[in-house]
C-alpha cells in the first residue's frame, strides 16, 4: 500500500537521523571495539605484543597493500578484479628472474614491469575503449590465468633453492629496519603515499570527482579517461609489489594465489566506506577494514575455530557491515 | 478497489475535475490550490510557463505524487490514493515526453506489456494475436504500417509516439493526456498528430493537451486552462479569445524582483558563430558575443537553443559553420577543451551536471581550477581554504561549512557554488543554461547581481532562459530561436515578453493583436517591461 | 490518410546488431569446421553427445546467470549479476553428497539440496532488493559465505556419493546418448519457453530494459528482480545435482567455474538481434566453449589456452556490443 503523508515524514526523520548520525559512520570503529573486546576476553594469547606483530606481519601487510590499490580504483567508481593477476604476474616474473640467476634488482624491476603491463592493459580497455571496469578486469583476470597456466605448465609452483640466494634476497622477506619487518615498513610507506595521493594531490581530487559524478568532473575540464585509466596502472603496480614481497617471504611463486586477496580487499574497502558521511572509500577507512579482518582471522584461530568456519565468519561480518552501509545510503537519499 | 471510490454519477459532469490541489516540495510551493476541469469529449489545453506547476499537476494526476490538499474526481468518481495502476484502471492514459517504451522490445511487445494476451488458459504469449491486434490498431487509427519485427529503438520519435498512443488505445481509455507531444516532431508529423487527436475526439475520447506552442493550442483545443505560480488563472476558449489573452495570463505580473544591472560598456567580440549547424537541432546560426555583454537566448523545447549552447561546450557535434574565440577560429570537441579555452557552462540540471552532490562545497568550488592551488601536483590546502572562504563571502553562499556536502545546500546556493567554480577559474565566456530555475526569489536576485558583476569584469555571457522577464531584465540583447533557426533579435528596452513569446511560439498574429487591444491591456503588457 | 510506409519497410533490416550476430554465428561455424577437419571424430555422434554431457553443468549455471542479467539490465556493474552461483553449486553439491553419505534417500537429499539453492537465492534477493546492496558486492559476499560453508561441510575433501538417481543421471538415455545431454536440452527448452514466450519473461525483459517503463506498465520491478535471484539459486542447486552425478560426488574448486559462467552469459548477447542476454544465446556460448575445449583436447592444444580464449571472447563480446549500441544511437 502507498504511504500516506504522516509516515512520509517519519521516514524523513529517520533519514535525517542517519545522515547526522556519527554512529553509522563509526560502524567500523564500533565493530572494531566490539571484536577487540570480545577477542581479548575469549581468545587466549590475543593480547600480547608478539601476537600483534604476528597479526600485522602475517595477516595485515599483504592485504593492506593490495587494498590500497583497490581503494583508489573504487574511489573513481570502478573496480579491479585483476588485482590477484597483477600480484601473480609480479610474483612470477620476480621468481623466474631470480631462478635464472639474475640480479636481485633486475628481478624486482621485471616483476614490477610485468604488473605495470597488466595495469596498462586494463587502462587501455577502460580508459581507451571505455569498456566497463568490471568486464575489462574480468577479461584480464581470465587472460592472466591462461598466461600463468601456460608459463608454469599447468599450475606448478616455482620454488627457489635457498642456498643459491643472495643475502639481499632474504632481507625482503625477513629483514628488519630498526626491528620492524621490512614488508611492514614498505606497507606503511605505501599507506602514507596513497594517503597523500588521495587526499592532497589534484590527481586524487580528480579521482574523487570521477567517482562522485563523472559528468561534473568532465564538465569541469578534467581529462576523465586519462585519470580513470591511470588508477588501474597504479593499482596493478602496487599489487605487483605485494606479490613480490609475498613470494620473497615464501621463496616461491604459487600460481593463481593472488585471487584469494580479491574478496577481502573489496570487503575491507567497503567496510572503510562507512567512515565517510557520503560512503566514500578512503585509505584510512580501508586500513581499518583490513585491520578488522586481520584481527578477526587471527582471533578466530586463537579461539580454536575451524579454519573453514573462519571464512564463514568473515563473510558474515562483511555482509553485516555492507548491509549497514547500503541501508544508510538508501535512507540518506 | 471499489471501496476507494464513491461514485457520484450525473449527466453532463465533467470527465475530470481536480480541485484545490496543493503540493509543496521541501519548502517550495509548486501548486497553491490549482483547479482543472475538463469537459467530456473535449480537447483541453493546459499551458503555463516553466515553474507554473504544469508538470507537478500532471504527475499528481498520474499518481506519482500525493497532493497535500485537494480532491480529484475522474468520471464522476471521487479518487483517493491514486497510483499509476489505479489511474490507468480508471481510464486515464498518459503519453509521456519520455516515451516510456522499452527500447529492445518490438512494437507489439511494447504495446502489450502489462496486458499480454494468452493462448486460452495457458499463460503463454500469444504473439500472433499481439501482432494481429497491433497491425489492426495501427491501420485503423493511424493508417500506418510498421514492420513486424521493428524494435522501438529503430523507430522515429513520431512512430514511437504512435506506439505510445496505440498502447493507450488498447486499454479503452476515457482520457488521453499528452505531455509536450510535438517537441521532437516535424511539421507533417505534427499535422498528423492533430488529425489523430481530432478523430479520437469524434469517437468520444477526451484529450488533455499540454504544450508550450500556443499556435497549436489555438488551432486544436476547445478549452484552455492557464497555470501561473501554482494556481489556475483562467479557463478560456481559444477560438473566441486571442492568443494574447492567454499570453498575458501566463506571464507573471506581480514581480518584485529587481534586476540590478549597471550600464556596462560592451567591448570587442569575444565569441563569434558563423553559420553553425548541427544535424537535427539547428541550422546556420550566426551571432556575436562581446566582452561585457549579456546576450539573452530563448526558444521552446525543440527550437535548438539548448543544443546551440551545448555545442559551444563540446557536447553536441557540429556539422557546419565556424566558431571564433577572440579572433581565432577554433573547434570545441569536448568539455575539457572548452574549459581550456576559457569557456564555462552552468548546466540546467544542476544536480546531475553542475555539482557533485556528495563532494563538499570546497571540493566542488575548486574542481575546475585545481591548477591554481597545486604545486608539483600537491594541493595547498590553506590556499584552497582561503579562496573558498573568499568566494563563499563574495557570493553570499549559505552553508554550514566549507566541508558540508553540497547536497545539503538549497538550490540557489548550489547554483552559486557552480558559479563560484568558474569564478575561481576566471573564465572569459559564460554559458548559462536556465540559471535561476528552482531557485528562490532572494537567491535569484543575488545571482542576477553576480551575472552583472561578471559582465562588468569583462566576461561575455550567453544566457539561455525561458523566463522572459528575466531576459528582459538583465540582457543587453535577446535572440529568439524557433524550430532550429534564429527567428528574431530584440532590444529589451523596446520589447515586451509578449513579443518574445510570440516569436518563440511562431505566432506572428500577436503583433497585429497588440494594436487592437484595449488600453488597459496594453498598459498591462507595457508593465511587463522594466526600467 | 494514405498508409505511410515507415522506417525499414517490410523487409529485413541490416544493421550493426544483425551483422554482429551473423558474424558470430559464422565464427562459430568456422571454428567447428576447423576442428572437424583437424580432428578426426570431432563430429561423431559420440563426441557431440560427450560435449553436451560435459557442458550440462556449465549450461544450467549459465542459464541462471542469464536470468539475473535479463532482469538486471545491460549495465553489468549497477545491474544484475550473480557471482555466488558457482559456489552455490559447490555448497549444494556438498549438502547433497553428505546427505547421501549418511544414508538419506534420494528424495530427502534432493529436497534439501534444492532448498539450499533456494535459500542462497533468497539471501541474494534480500540483500539486493530489500537492503539495497549493489548486486556485484552482495553476491560477492554471499559467494564467500557459501564457499566457507562448503568447506565446513566437506573439510576441503571430496565427498563420494552414489544413489539410484545419480546412477540414472550419469548413465545413458535413449539412443545411447547421455542423460545429462538430454537434460541440458530439456532445461534449455523449458527456460526458453518461459523466458521468451510467456508474459513473465516479457516483463522480466522490461524490468531490465527500461525500469521506468516497466513501472509505468504496472510491473512490480522489485518482485521480478528478487525472483530472478531465486531462480538463479535454484539453477545452482540443479547444477549441483548434475555435478554430483557426473563426478560421483562433490568436488572442491567449483568456484573456478564462475568465470566461465559469466563469460558464456555475456557472450550470449552477441547471438541476439536485440543485443540482450538470452537463454538460447547462452546455450550457444556454452556449446561453443564446450566444442572449443573438446577440440583443443582432440588436437592436442594445451587446455591452458582456454581461459585466455574465454577472456578474449568476453572482451570481444563487450567491446563489439557497446560499439554497436553506440553507433545505433
Amino acid at each position: 500500500m502507498a504511504t500516506d503523508i504522516s509516515s512520509a515524514t517519519a521516514s524523513e526523520t529517520v533519514a535525517q537521523w542517519f545522515r547526522r548520525s556519527s554512529a553509522l559512520r563509526c560502524t567500523v570503529v564500533l565493530a572494531f571495539l566490539l571484536v577487540f573486546t570480545f577477542l581479548s576476553v575469549k581468545a587466549p594469547g590475543f593480547l600480547s605484543i608478539s601476537n600483534f606483530v604476528n597479526i600485522l606481519v602475517n595477516n595485515f601487510t599483504i592485504l593492506a597493500i593490495v587494498s590500497l590499490g583497490m581503494t583508489l580504483v573504487l574511489l573513481t567508481g570502478g573496480i579491479d578484479l585483476s588485482v590477484g593477476t597483477a600480484m601473480d604476474v609480479g610474483s612470477l616474473l620476480f621468481i623466474s628472474l631470480i631462478s635464472a640467476h639474475q640480479n636481485f634488482l633486475v628481478a624486482i624491476g621485471g616483476g614490477l614491469l610485468g604488473a605495470l603491463a597488466t595495469g596498462g592493459f586494463n587502462a587501455v580497455l577502460i580508459g581507451g575503449l571505455r569498456i566497463a571496469p568490471f568486464l575489462a578486469t574480468l577479461g584480464t583476470l581470465f587472460i592472466g590465468e591462461s598466461v600463468q597456466q601456460l608459463a608454469t605448465n599447468g599450475g606448478q609452483p616455482i620454488y627457489l633453492i635457498t642456498g643459491t640466494l643472495t643475502p639481499a634476497f632474504g632481507y625482503i622477506g625477513h629483514g628488519t629496519i630498526f626491528g620492524i619487518p621490512f614488508s611492514l615498513c614498505l606497507a606503511v610507506a605505501l599507506i602514507v603515499i596513497y594517503y597523500l595521493l588521495t587526499e592532497r594531490t589534484s590527481f586524487g581530487r580528480k579521482a574523487v570527482a570521477l567517482g562522485a559524478n563523472p559528468n561534473v568532473a568532465w564538465y569541469s575540464g578534467a581529462r576523465v579517461r586519462c585519470t580513470s585509466g591511470l588508477v588501474y596502472v597504479l593499482s596493478a603496480v602496487t599489487c605487483g609489489a605485494a606479490g613480490i614481497i609475498l613470494s620473497a617471504t615464501i621463496k616461491a611463486y604459487v600460481p593463481l594465489s593472488g585471487n584469494a586477496y580479491l574478496l577481502d580487499a573489496i570487503g575491507a574497502t567497503f567496510i572503510g566506506t562507512t567512515l565517510h558521511s557520503e560512503g566514500r572509500p578512503s585509505v584510512i577507512g580501508t586500513m581499518l577494514g583490513v585491520l578488522l579482518l586481520s584481527i578477526v582471522t587471527n582471533g578466530l584461530l586463537l579461539i580454536g575455530w575451524n579454519f573453514y568456519w573462519q571464512q564463514v565468519g568473515t563473510g558474515v561480518l562483511i555482509f553485516f557491515v555492507l548491509a549497514m552501509s547500503f541501508l544508510g545510503q538508501r535512507l540518506r537519499a | 478497489m471499489i471501496n476507494h471510490f464513491s461514485a457520484t454519477q450525473a449527466k453532463g459532469d465533467p470527465v475530470l475535475t481536480m480541485h484545490g490541489i496543493v503540493k509543496t516540495f521541501g519548502g517550495v510551493r509548486a501548486l497553491d490550490g490549482a483547479n482543472l476541469e475538463v469537459d467530456t469529449g473535449s480537447i483541453h489545453g493546459l499551458v503555463g510557463q516553466n515553474g507554473a506547476g504544469k508538470s507537478t499537476l500532471i504527475k499528481i494526476l498520474a499518481g506519482f505524487h500525493r497532493p497535500d490538499a485537494g480532491s480529484i474526481s475522474i468520471r464522476g468518481m471521487h479518487c483517493q490514493h491514486l497510483t499509476p495502476r489505479r489511474v490507468e484502471h480508471l481510464g486515464v492514459h498518459f503519453i509521456h515526453q519520455d516515451r516510456l517504451l522499452v527500447p529492445t522490445f518490438t512494437v507489439a511487445e511494447a504495446m502489450f506489456l502489462g496486458a499480454e494476451p494468452g493462448i486460452g488458459p495457458i499463460p503463454l504469449l500469444n504473439r500472433r494475436e499481439m501482432a494481429r491486434q497491433a497491425t489492426a490498431i495501427l491501420r485503423y487509427h493511424f493508417d500506418v504500417r510498421l514492420p513486424g519485427g521493428a524494435l522501438i529503438s529503430e523507430l522515429t520519435p513520431a512512430e514511437r509516439q504512435i506506439v505510445q498512443i496505440s498502447r493507450a488505445l488498447l486499454r479503452d481509455p476515457a482520457i488521453l493526456v499528452f505531455d509536450e507531444p510535438t517537441a521532437a516532431l516535424v511539421r507533417q508529423e505534427v499535422d498528423r498528430l492533430f488529425e489523430i487527436i481530432r478523430r479520437l475526439r469524434a469517437k468520444g475520447l477526451t484529450t488533455v493537451y499540454i504544450s508550450h506552442y500556443l499556435s497549436e493550442i489555438e488551432s486544436l483545443c476547445d478549452q484552455v486552462t492557464v497555470l501561473r505560480n501554482g494556481v489556475d488563472v483562467g479557463r478560456i476558449n481559444p477560438k473566441s479569445s486571442s492568443t494574447s489573452e492567454i499570453v498575458s495570463l501566463m506571464l507573471n505580473r506581480d514581480i518584485e524582483e529587481m534586476f540590478p544591472k549597471k550600464a556596462v560598456s560592451v567591448g570587442e567580440p569575444v565569441l563569434k558563430l558563423n553559420k553553425l549547424s548541427a544535424r537535427g537541432a539547428f541550422i546556420e546560426i550566426s551571432l556575436t558575443l562581446h566582452r561585457g555583454e549579456i546576450l539573452g537566448l530563448t526558444g521552446l523545447l525543440g527550437s535548438g537553443a539548448k543544443e546551440l549552447v551545448k555545442s559551444l561546450f563540446g557536447l553536441v557535434r557540429l556539422q557546419g559553420g565556424t566558431i571564433e574565440i577572440g579572433s581565432d577560429r577554433t573547434e570545441i570537441p569536448s568539455p575539457p577543451s572548452a574549459v581550456a579555452k576559457k569557456l564555462a557552462l552552468v548546466p540546467e540540471d544542476r544536480r546531475a551536471h553542475g555539482v557533485a552532490l556528495q563532494m563538499s562545497v570546497r571540493e566542488n568550488m575548486t574542481l575546475a581550477s585545481l591548477g591554481r592551488f597545486a604545486r608539483f601536483g600537491f594541493l595547498q590546502l590553506s590556499r584552497e581554504k582561503a579562496t573558498t572562504n573568499e568566494l563563499i563571502r563574495k557570493l553570499s553562499i549559505r552553508t554550514a561549512s566549507q566541508t558540508s556536502p553540497v547536497r545539503d545546500l538549497s538550490g540557489g546556493n548550489q547554483q552559486k557554488v557552480v558559479l563560484a567554480k568558474w569564478l575561481s577559474r576566471q573564465s572569459a565566456i559564460y554559458l548559462l543554461d536556465e540559471p535561476t530555475v528552482g531557485v528562490d526569489v532572494g537567491a535569484k536576485v543575488e545571482i542576477y547581481r553576480l551575472i552583472g558583476e561578471l559582465a562588468e569584469q569583462g566576461a561575455g555571457i550567453l544566457l539561455l532562459s525561458s523566463d522572459l522577464l528575466e531576459l528582459l531584465g538583465i540582457a543587453d540583447r535577446i535572440l529568439v530561436m524557433y524550430r532550429g533557426q534564429l527567428a528574431g533579435e530584440f532590444d529589451p528596452g523596446n520589447s515586451t515578453s509578449a513579443d518574445l513569446l510570440s516569436c518563440a511560439t511562431g505566432t506572428s498574429t500577436l503583433r497585429t493583436g497588440t494594436e487592437t487591444m484595449a488600453p488597459a491591456q496594453r498598459t498591462m503588457l507595457g508593465k511587463d517591461r522594466l526600467g | 490518410m494514405e498508409p505511410v510506409a515507415t522506417s525499414g519497410g517490410d523487409g529485413f533490416q541490416v544493421n550493426g546488431a544483425v551483422l554482429l550476430r551473423a558474424g558470430s554465428l559464422i565464427g562459430f561455424g568456422l571454428v567447428i569446421g576447423y576442428f572437424a577437419l583437424a580432428a578426426p571424430g570431432f563430429l561423431s555422434v559420440g563426441n557431440i553427445t560427450n560435449v553436451l554431457e560435459q557442458s550440462a553443468i556449465l549450461g544450467v549455471l549459465s542459464f541462471g546467470m542469464t536470468i539475473v542479467m535479463i532482469a538486471g539490465g545491460s549495465n553489468v556493474v549497477t545491474g544484475g549479476i550473480d557471482l555466488s552461483i558457482a559456489n552455490n553449486l559447490g555448497l549444494s553439491a556438498a549438502v547433497y553428497a553428505i546427505l547421501l553419505k549418511i544414508g538419506q534417500p534420494d528424495v530427502v537429499a534432493l529436497g534439501f539440496t534444492l532448498l539450499t539453492g533456494l535459500g542462497i537465492g533468497l539471501l541474494n534477493a534480500i540483500a539486493v532488493v530489500a537492503i539495497g546492496i549493489l548486486p556485484l558486492i552482495a553476491t560477492l559476499t554471499v559467494m564467500n559465505i557459501c564457499a566457507g560453508f562448503e568447506l565446513v561441510i566437506t573439510q576441503n575433501t571430496v565427498l563420494q556419493a552414489s544413489s539410484p538417481l545419480l546412477a540414472v543421471l550419469a548413465g545413458d538415455g535413449p539412443f545411447g546418448i547421455a542423460t545429462l545431454a538430454y537434460l541440458l536440452l530439456i532445461v534449455a527448452l523449458v527456460l526458453i519457453v518461459v523466458i521468451q514466450y510467456t508474459p513473465f519473461g516479457l516483463r522480466l525483459y522490461a524490468v531490465g530494459g527500461f525500469r521506468e517503463a516497466a513501472l509505468a506498465a504496472g510491473v512490480s520491478v522489485d518482485w521480478y528482480i528478487a525472483t530472478s535471484y531465486i531462480l538463479s539459486g535454484i539453477c545452482g542447486s540443479i547444477g549441483a545435482v548434475l555435478s554430483v552425478a557426473l563426478l560421483s560426488g562433490s568436488s572442491t574448486g567449483s568456484g573456478d567455474m564462475l568465470l566461465s559462467v559469466v563469460a558464456t552469459a555475456l557472450l550470449g548477447v552477441v547471438f541476439s538481434r536485440r543485443l540482450v542476454p538470452t537463454i538460447s544465446g547462452s546455450l550457444l556460448s556454452v556449446l561453443f566453449i564446450g566444442f572449443l575445449i573438446n577440440g583443443f583436447q582432440l588436437t592436442n592444444i594445451s587446455s591452458y589456452w582456454v581461459n585466455g580464449v574465454e577472456g578474449l571472447l568476453i572482451l570481444f563480446a563487450v567491446a563489439t556490443t557497446s560499439l554497436v549500441r553506440r553507433i545505433e544511437t
